[in-house]
């Protein structure tokens, strides 16, 4: 990524970050409130492909593992792992097809969120999959479906940085053959 | 190359030796970021505020009256407290402890609560500037609330009683003779004692109090839980017992940190 879309990629990461840890902890269901981290690789996933989802959900990942209690790089492992993922499945896929975002957004929230806590309980917090996965699947679900829409906005605006929209699509499409 | 990286942090973190590399870039972290996080919050809560005002108005009506009538309680139990605050004392006059009264506290407010929906941890506005260091017991709400794990600047991390990785080692019954350890089960499950004997003297809603076995993880006298239900399983090695935490969880607007560190 260029300097420039590194540096909006930034601003985004601080601005979602901000958000969860002040608006969206209040708004809570069975007390559980939503996880944003996850659609900034799976954006970047669908707009960029798999390479720089991964790396963008490394990143973000990072910075969010910074104000968790959770274990420091595990959003960082997860994110890379959704974003990479995310990108491959996708490949084949008409990525400008309306019901691909919500889609994306509602799957892979709900299995970062799943990965997250098996990863967790793998290196020693068991307590993470002592949890009402039910209330937080359906709170990450609902919340990721409603929240894509402006997060895909600031993620096109963030790598748009890259050059024009059209480009970065083919070119992810070139990028996932590699892949 | 992006996981293995990520593995590599995660063992970083995990490993007791690298440990303060790791925390030491949270600590730096949470310092930029406090403020930041403080201003929205000062912008927004406000707003929040003002909506909720309008849109529960029946229902905080409601709640105050509940309030008045729960002051009216406590202080009633205050009363009788006084008792049992003057017969722990003396026990553990006896047992040579020393008791919470004597040791100071810092008082912090709650920032954040259940920050991650898989830890149950609170936020406070209290860290190492203020003495506030990890491993300190935290009470509130009438009983013990948890312990620091994280400790930052002007920040700390406490992980609740109820978490699904606490256990805090007990004392209970007649002279606080019995022993056990109260573990956390997560959000939506009880709170269990174990390690006690089958057929041990328990009565129902019997207090159980920290103890100074266990490693003296907390100051002994702290009251943490009280018996809900017990029972004995056939051939069972330990009691099965039910508990619940006495403090009262779900108001956390404002703790006290103790400022006693568990012996090295």
């Amino acid at each position: 990524m260029s300097a420039r879309a590194t540096l909006r990629m930034a601003l985004v990461a601080l601005l979602l970050l901000l958000l969860q840890s002040t608006v969206l902890l209040s708004v809570r269901f069975e007390g559980v409130h939503p996880d944003i981290v996850w659609l900034l690789p799976i954006m970047a996933a669908l707009l960029a492909g798999p390479e720089t989802g991964a790396i963008v959900g490394f990143w973000s990942g990072l910075a969010f593992d910074l104000v968790l209690p959770t274990p420091f790089g595990l959003s960082a492992l997860v994110g890379s792992l959704l974003g990479f993922s995310m990108g491959v499945a996708t490949a084949a896929v008409d990525r400008r097809a309306v019901w691909l975002r919500p889609v994306a957004a509602v799957v892979g929230s709900v299995a970062a969120d799943m990965l997250f806590a098996v990863l967790g309980a793998i290196f020693g917090q068991q307590q993470m999959v002592q949890i009402d996965f039910f209330s937080l699947f359906l709170v990450v679900a609902v919340s990721s479906a409603l929240l894509v829409l402006p997060v895909n906005r600031l993620m096109r605006w963030a790598l748009s940085a890259e050059g024009n929209r059209r480009s970065l699509v083919s070119a992810s499409s070139a990028e996932s053959g590699r892949w | 190359m992006l996981v293995v990286l990520s593995l590599s942090i995660i063992s970083l973190d995990l490993n007791g030796r690298t440990h303060g590399i790791t925390s030491g870039l949270k600590s730096v972290a949470n310092s930029v970021f406090s403020p930041l996080r403080g201003a929205v919050d000062d912008v927004i809560d406000p707003i929040g505020d003002f909506f909720a005002g309008a849109v529960h108005y029946g229902a905080l009506q409601s709640e105050n009256q509940k309030l008045a009538a729960t002051v009216g309680q406590l202080r009633q139990e205050q009363a009788e407290r006084g008792f049992e605050q003057s017969q722990l004392r003396n026990v553990m006059a006896l047992q040579n402890l020393p008791f919470l009264d004597a040791l100071s506290t810092v008082t912090a407010q709650t920032q954040e609560i259940y920050t991650s929906n898989f830890t149950m941890t609170i936020t406070i506005d209290k860290g190492r500037a203020d003495g506030v260091d990890v491993g300190m017991p935290v009470v509130g709400a009438g009983g013990l609330v948890g312990q620091v794990i994280q400790s930052f600047h002007h920040t700390a991390v406490v992980q609740l009683i109820t978490d699904g990785q606490s256990e805090v080692g007990v004392s209970f019954g007649q002279g606080l003779s019995l022993t056990g350890t109260v573990d956390g089960q997560g959000p939506d499950s009880s709170m269990t004692a174990d390690l006690i004997a089958p057929h041990a003297a328990l009565t129902k809603g019997e207090k159980m109090y920290t103890s100074s076995l266990d490693a003296a993880a907390f100051p002994p006298g702290i009251p943490v839980a009280r018996v809900k239900s017990f029972h004995t399983g056939a051939g069972a090695s330990q009691e099965a017992v039910s508990v619940t935490p006495i403090a009262n969880l779900t108001q956390l607007a404002y703790v006290d940190v103790v400022v006693w560190e568990p012996p090295a």
